[in-house]
């Protein structure tokens, strides 16, 4: 039996990640029902406490939910900003320089958060290199806030964030037939109008991937905001890294996930709406 | 008329060419500034006076970095062994096989990259204080292995695509048996493949954060949650240092791991 073999194979694996991935997300939700009753750790319930405490308070929807949306699109957009040349460029290059290039661009997802935080609270202090450059450039003239404030929490999201976006445009540019872009040139589109009727429109399913994944990991970044945030920086991975560990409330931890979930799935969903338009559309306009 | 290669960098060119080199400085500057910081003198006056290993010295003497440089270098290698025991089972399953619901396997075995980090943690840390044990040893060890497993059978599956399985039915002919022809050909054939396998799942585990912050249990602290208290209440050069070499390993992982396997496919999501 040719079958048995697979079986086999795969049935470690298969098996580990029922046990430590589906198995654990299901309890998660679960435990969203459950109750937390003072003074004893967690009591098997079903009730919609937990997500009515959140969704019924406009304090929580306004800052923390809307406020983690709102910081993730910021900074997926500005990612996107900042990669999509950067991801142009290094499509251009050849041999060492691109190897090189693509290395930078990978080494802070490779080099662990705190080490790169450390970097960063070095830049970010009072009278550290940022202010003192700002203050050098005259763009101000007293030391501004970056350390425990929302200012680093962005920076710093942009800063992981888009390495994910280069890498996966870099994917769809070179995937991109150049003879395309050459075409356009040759019947007379300059650089710019080129890059919007061909590049543009083509490198959209690699721009979505990568708008997938960086605002996925922005909106439910804990880490981030727990290292350089401030006290109003309540993103809801924050919140449920602090619900879960430090008040001990699992059941309204767990809520919170599935809340953060949907809203994700959600918000994902009305993108990929917005893509598969816009790419049908284009491709319909050059037709 | 030729494409643009031929003709001299252009203005657009040549802004794109600024605009990314000003683009990786911002990506570079906090790595570089941290390094210069763990071997200057004088604390945190830029540019640094001179050169110093001191604050190395004061970091790798530490009781508690050493102690957590232990945990994980030991959770690091538990858990890269892990995951590519598993994923190379794996992989050959779905390399030599085909069977009905294969794409939902992969997808499962691809889930732990698909869901973010903090539900992932928080997913373990509710399951194991639904066991009884809590966040401990086996739930550290168990989080890191599955984080990294995606990883894993990424990197094995391109160095098994490419496998010459008439090597192995040679073997066979000759009469080896099935544990022999692993051993003798199929593990020295995609060796590269596992090393670089393993070094980017120790590398990973290594410098994880968020996943140790969940699961660690109090007196098994890894090296990045041990930095993160350290440079809560302290700042000095010695955090500093300590990040150094937190970078310098991840360099000499990346590139082996660029050699082997190639950096930026391993990477992609």
């Amino acid at each position: 039996m040719k079958s048995r073999g697979a079986v086999t194979l795969l049935a470690p694996a298969v098996i580990a990640l029922t046990i430590f991935v589906v198995l654990p997300l299901l309890w998660v939700v679960r435990t969203s029902f459950n109750q937390t009753v003072d003074g004893a750790y967690m009591v098997s319930a079903f009730t919609f406490e937990n997500y009515t405490r959140f969704l019924g308070s406009s304090w929580y929807l306004i800052n923390t939910l809307w406020f983690s949306i709102r910081i993730a699109v910021i900074t997926t957009l500005i990612s996107v900003l900042l990669g999509y040349p950067v991801a142009l460029y290094i499509a251009q290059t050849r041999g060492l320089q691109r190897s090189v290039l693509v290395t930078m661009v990978l080494s802070p997802l490779l080099i662990g958060l705190v080490t790169l935080v450390y970097g960063w609270i070095v830049i970010f202090r009072g009278g550290g290199l940022l202010n003192s450059l700002m203050i050098a450039l005259r763009v101000y003239d007293e030391p501004v806030r970056y350390m425990w404030d929302l200012k680093g929490v962005i920076i710093l999201l942009v800063y992981i964030g888009m390495p994910y976006i280069v890498l996966s445009l870099l994917d769809s540019i070179e995937r991109l037939n150049p003879s395309f872009v050459e075409a356009a040139r040759n019947v007379g589109a300059n650089r710019w109008k080129a890059f919007w009727s061909i590049t543009f429109p083509l490198t959209l399913p690699g721009l979505y991937a990568g708008l997938v994944i960086v605002f996925t990991l922005n909106f439910s970044a804990f880490a981030v905001p727990l290292m350089v945030g401030a006290n109003d920086t309540q993103m809801i991975g924050l919140v449920i890294y602090r619900e879960a560990l430090l008040n001990n409330d699992l059941p309204f931890a767990s809520s919170l996930s599935v809340i953060m979930i949907a809203a994700n799935a959600t918000i994902l969903t009305g993108m990929a709406f917005v893509f598969g338009k816009l790419i049908l559309n284009r491709l319909e306009v050059k037709r | 008329m030729r494409a643009s290669s031929t003709r001299m960098p252009d203005m657009g060119t040549l802004a794109l060419r600024v605009f990314t080199y000003v683009a990786m400085a911002f990506l570079f500057f906090p790595i570089l500034i941290t390094l210069l910081v763990s071997v200057n003198p004088r604390e945190f006056i830029l540019p640094p006076s001179g050169f110093t290993l001191e604050w190395f010295r004061a970091a790798w003497t530490s009781d508690t970095f050493v102690r957590a440089m232990g945990v994980s270098l030991s959770l690091g290698l538990a858990a890269s062994v892990i995951a590519n025991a598993l994923a190379f089972l794996a992989v050959l399953g779905m390399v030599r096989y085909n069977f009905r619901g294969k794409a939902f396997i992969n997808l499962l075995i691809m889930s732990p990259l698909l869901i973010p980090t903090t539900i992932f943690s928080l997913a373990l840390y509710v399951f194991f204080a639904r066991l009884g044990v809590g966040a401990g040893i086996p739930a550290l060890v168990i989080g890191h292995s599955i984080h990294v497993l995606p990883f894993a059978v990424r990197i094995l599956t391109a160095s098994m695509q490419n496998f010459d399985t008439s090597l192995e039915e040679a073997a066979r002919n000759v009469g080896a048996g099935p544990l022999r022809t692993m051993i003798s050909i199929t593990l020295p054939v995609i060796k590269t493949g596992l090393i670089s396998s393993f070094v980017l799942c120790f590398v990973l585990s290594w410098n994880d954060f968020p996943i140790s912050v969940f699961l660690a249990p109090p007196g098994w602290t890894p090296l990045p949650v041990e930095l993160f208290s350290y440079i809560k209440f302290q700042y000095d050069a010695v955090g500093a240092a300590l990040a150094s070499s937190l970078i310098l390993i991840s360099g000499v992982a990346m590139v082996i791991i660029d050699r082997m396997a190639g950096l930026r496919r391993v990477m992609q999501r």
